[in-house]
């Protein structure tokens, strides 16, 4: 086994007796990272040479890492997938990338992701589509579709992506990694390209738990340049990973989970992956968890995924208006500075994206303001109220991350069925409540992997992790290494 | 009813435009679409909810002293423009 293979705790151990040294660290995974560039198209930008380490006495220095290439990195290319910002180079680093750099972690590349975060299926950034390293024909999910294929592939053992409704948790599952958002305002989203700043999170991707603990730790605290991040809550997460989880409680949704409610289907990976949920729930119990089953309203998990589209599109249509090529991006062509902005914007962006675009300006005309935007701000509030009045009872609630196995890339998907709006969105009250959130591996269908989902309060990151880490470990499913690694 | 104007519209409002076929597959899009936003606003008393716009109440809202700290230099502001002349991003005239 390679040592980007491994987990931090091996890799560090290796790096202190003087088995393996940074330099050959970064080697390796840049060696990877090049090696499985053409099959699965995980990087923007992989870098030529090491960074120089400003700390050695962390958990993290001298250990590879991968950003998504929507964390702004000083004097690095930063694309966010797109053609408009095919040739940005920030001034300024973002804050989760300072402080992994303070803290000694040795940054290898940029992953691709879905254009300007904008997408869930990993195919839509400029330099081409992301492939799922256990089978080519899938896709990864997205946005963090490079990231999650780079850990998955062990490039890398951790790598920092951005998740406004699953963009990390559901490319976990369909990679057989780790995916963890932490509380809302946990990491500084200084230096994220924003998408939907009411939702989105700085998120963390690795093969296993305590490493995802490990990271939050590292990048977790207040930052003067963020006015919504929360001041550290002193915990060491990865110290509390086995405090005892006997007693908590936990609850699953009736109408996403229970089987009953699939008689007639005839979707057999669906079904798998509802019965190998039951039999996680049944090793749950074995931890002294309780679990219940609780129902809510059918309705208003149906509106959950519309009211995500209103919010995160409405909110991207105004945070990137600032790309008109002007003073950076694409520079667009034309007799006048309209005419200029009107065609880098033209240029720069995808179809898929003008698409997202549009429903967005749709949204916000005067006509649809309150019908649509404002309807659409309620139904979140009604969902995290409902959850919240729960949270009274339970410490938090586990679900199946998503109803299946990753698509293939030609799959057709009928946009009005439950499994579409409930089963495919339900992880978007993680953001609408700002609820830490966590994927971890749940096993196979038809040799692809799936996941599970834990999600708990508001600033109790500490309680969901070690929750996520005592199921990881009666599963057995930590630090999987894709098939397509060779 | 969503026409082929009104996504034009919609489009051109944020300064940029779409292929033919691709409104033509946009507005087929719209169908699905409207139907899911139905399902927004089909609850007794929704008006009565307070729209919210943040996870949660923020109580620790950190600010920062209003004194310059970070700066970036002439050179860092403009590497980023693609036409630049004496220190300025150069635009067509405004006034002819």
């Amino acid at each position: 086994m390679s040592y980007t293979e491994k987990s931090i705790d091996e890799i560090r151990a290796s790096l202190d007796k003087g088995e393996v040294t940074s330099e050959e660290l970064f080697e390796e995974a840049r060696e990877k990272a090049l090696k499985y560039q053409s099959d699965y198209n995980a990087f923007v930008t992989i870098l030529d040479k090491k960074e120089e380490e400003k700390n050695k006495k962390t958990i993290l220095s001298g250990i590879p890492y991968a950003l998504k290439d929507n964390i702004s990195t000083k004097g690095i290319l930063t694309t966010a997938s797109s053609n408009i910002l095919k040739d940005y180079v920030p001034v300024y680093d973002a804050t989760v990338y300072r402080k992994l750099k303070e803290a000694g972690a040795v940054l290898v590349g940029k992953n691709v992701l879905d254009e300007l975060a904008m997408g869930g299926i990993g195919t839509t950034g400029h330099t081409g589509v992301v492939r799922n390293p256990w089978d080519k024909n899938r896709l990864i999910g997205g946005s963090s579709a490079g990231s999650a294929a780079a850990v998955a592939l062990g490039i890398v053992p951790f790598a920092i992506g951005s998740d406004t409704g699953d963009s990390v948790r559901k490319p976990a599952s369909f990679g057989g990694i780790v995916g963890f958002k932490p509380t809302y305002g946990r990491i500084s989203r200084y230096g994220l390209f924003a998408f939907a700043s009411s939702l989105d999170h700085i998120a963390i991707l690795t093969r296993n738990v305590k490493d995802a603990a490990y990271v939050t730790n590292i990048v977790k605290g207040q930052d003067e340049y963020d006015m919504t991040s929360l001041p550290d809550d002193g915990k060491e997460y990865a110290k509390v990973l086995d405090n005892s989880v006997k007693g908590k409680k936990l609850f699953y949704i009736k109408e996403v989970c229970n089987l009953e409610n699939y008689k007639n289907n005839n979707d057999l990976e669906l079904i798998e992956t509802l019965q190998k949920f039951h039999q996680t729930l049944d090793k749950v119990r074995e931890l002294g968890i309780e679990v219940d089953e609780v129902s809510i309203d059918r309705k208003l998990l149906s509106a959950l995924y519309p009211a995500y589209m209103t919010i995160s599109c409405a909110e991207a249509t105004s945070n990137n208006a600032n790309l008109i090529g002007i003073h950076f991006g694409l520079r667009g062509e034309g007799k006048t500075v309209d005419e200029m902005m009107f065609d880098a914007r033209t240029k720069g962006f995808s179809e898929l994206i003008k698409r997202r675009f549009v429903l967005g300006s749709f949204i916000l005309q005067k006509e649809n303001q309150e019908r649509l935007f404002l309807n659409a701000g309620r139904i979140r509030r009604m969902i995290v109220d409902k959850i919240n009045e729960l949270f009274k009872t339970y410490d938090g609630f586990i679900m199946p991350t998503s109803g299946g196995i990753a698509p293939k890339f030609d799959e057709e998907i009928d946009r009005l069925s439950e499994r579409y709006l409930i089963l495919e969105y339900h992880l978007v009250i993680g953001n609408f409540g700002g609820f830490p959130s966590i994927t971890i591996p749940n096993g196979f269908v038809n040799e692809m992997p799936i996941g599970i989902n834990i999600t708990g309060r508001v600033m109790e990151d500490d309680i969901v992790l070690s929750i996520a880490h005592q199921i990881e470990s009666k599963l057995g499913f930590k630090n999987q290494i894709a098939k397509g690694a060779k | 009813m969503i026409t082929k104007e009104m996504l034009k519209d919609y489009a051109n409002k944020l300064m940029f435009d779409m292929k033919e076929e691709e409104y033509e597959t946009l507005q087929k899009e719209f169908d699905v679409i409207l139907r899911q936003m139905d399902l927004i606003g089909e609850f007794e008393g929704i008006k009565d909810v307070e729209p919210m716009t943040f996870p949660y109440v923020i109580y620790h809202a950190k600010f920062r002293e209003d004194v310059v700290k970070d700066e970036i230099s002439t050179e860092e502001a403009l590497m980023n423009a693609k036409d630049v002349k004496d220190n300025q991003v150069r635009v067509p005239k405004v006034v002819e």
